[in-house]
């Protein structure tokens, strides 16, 4: 990742820029209408595009592969790809469903190529399982007050812990479902999967994450 | 209803995705399974409890640097197609396999004669290799060797007028036994191991 040089390593939640990040994004309306512009060749909507889209792109590949720095340079790949491949969207789907796919081809690509690349090296970080990146958040958006806040910090660094000891399918299916709130046909959609395959590995992935977080979800 | 829906009715209700005809039908069937209505319940509180500990979004680190450099990336003019990638016309297509067969059979056969024939690189002022018949060395006299070869792989030498070796030949008497100083020297010293030092 190629940060401007002197400045901190800063992430920033909620709206940020021009566009407010997450506040439209489940307007597939206004992303219909920005997609149109941007398969004409305008790079402005294409970056409003990318400001509504980003946020959620960076955290799912994030969640998935837990490295920041390859996060930031994979989401942006993503996009590239995106516009590369937007005269074949065909709006059957929705904007944010179609990216999904391309996520999950990159974040796959992305680990078959380090697999190559680690033949042979002891490092081999890849899904590591107990793995947490040190800039990881703690604090979870939202009002909360500083106790819940405090608590779902170190819930959400326990969930991780329990994430990261799932299968990459499972894991991945269970953020698209239960953290980024698709159904099922939509995960079948991002993951080029069958209905039957979704529903079978988010009820065993669910099984497990409950298993691992048996004291903190009997808790609540 | 007294049928039980299948599983994928019941894992899209679970999830409250279900709709329209579909939603009535179940919610009437279900209304006498309790264990399901708990059962969509923890579910609920499940998905409650993930949404709660991790966000679904993340401002990505820099975000206008983000942006632009998807801008310039994008702006930048694409890398192009290399030739192999065009499509080609329908016949080279078909083509392809045929040529590729052609070609392997002309390797074997290529392949095959040279084998026939070796060849011979004749190097200027270089001695020319003559081929002569080899000579079997017998230590003892009276003894005939004879060789016999089919081709270059194989020999065979037949030894004619060897004595036959008597029963009551010592072979140790003709062999070497390193004395006890000559053995590995890596070997356990007797004479330092515990079992000799402890009367």
């Amino acid at each position: 990742m190629n940060k401007p040089s002197g400045e901190p390593s800063k992430t920033v939640q909620g709206p940020v820029g021009s566009f407010a990040s997450d506040a439209f994004t489940d307007d597939p309306d206004e992303d219909f209408r920005l997609v149109a512009l941007a398969q004409k060749g305008d790079l402005t909507a294409y970056d409003a595009l990318v400001t509504r889209h980003r946020g959620r792109i960076f955290a799912m590949i994030r969640n998935m592969i837990h490295q920041e720095a390859e996060a930031w340079d994979l989401s942006q790949e993503v996009f590239i790809k995106a516009w590369h491949a937007l005269p074949k969207f065909e709006a059957k789907a929705r904007f944010s469903t179609w990216l999904y796919r391309i996520t999950h081809n990159a974040v796959y690509d992305w680990v078959r190529k380090r697999k190559i690349e680690s033949v042979g090296e002891l490092n081999d970080e890849i899904f590591e399982r107990e793995r947490i990146d040190s800039g990881s958040f703690t604090t979870p958006s939202g009002g909360e007050s500083p106790d819940d806040l405090m608590a779902n910090g170190e819930l959400r660094v326990k969930i991780q812990v329990a994430l990261n000891k799932l299968s990459p399918e499972h894991r991945e299916v269970v953020l698209l479902k239960d953290v980024q709130g698709l159904s099922y046909k939509e995960i079948a959609e991002a993951m080029s999967s069958t209905l039957g395959t979704v529903m079978s590995r988010l009820f065993y992935a669910r099984q497990k994450l409950q298993t691992l977080l048996k004291d903190e979800y009997h808790s609540r | 209803m007294n049928t039980i829906p299948d599983e994928a009715k019941l894992a899209l209700w679970l999830d409250d995705e279900l709709e329209g005809d579909d939603l009535a039908t179940f919610e009437a069937w279900v209304s006498s399974q309790p264990q399901h209505l708990v059962a969509r319940e923890e579910v609920r509180q499940w998905r409650a409890l993930m949404a709660s500990a991790v966000p679904a979004s993340e401002e990505p680190p820099y975000p206008d640097f983000f942006n632009s450099r998807i801008a310039q990336a994008i702006r930048e003019p694409a890398p192009k197609i290399p030739a192999a990638a065009v499509r080609r016309p329908f016949w080279k297509t078909l083509l392809m396999p045929v040529t590729a067969c052609a070609g392997m059979v002309l390797a074997f056969w290529v392949g095959a004669k040279s084998q026939k024939a070796t060849p011979e690189y004749i190097v200027e002022g270089a001695p020319r290799a003559i081929p002569v018949e080899p000579l079997v060395y017998t230590p003892e006299n009276g003894v005939e060797a004879e060789w016999f070869s089919s081709d270059v792989s194989s020999m065979v030498i037949v030894l004619n007028g060897v004595r036959a070796i008597p029963d009551a030949m010592d072979f140790s008497a003709s062999t070497y036994v390193p004395n006890e100083r000559e053995f590995d020297s890596t070997a356990e010293n007797r004479s330092t191991s515990p079992a000799n030092l402890n009367p």
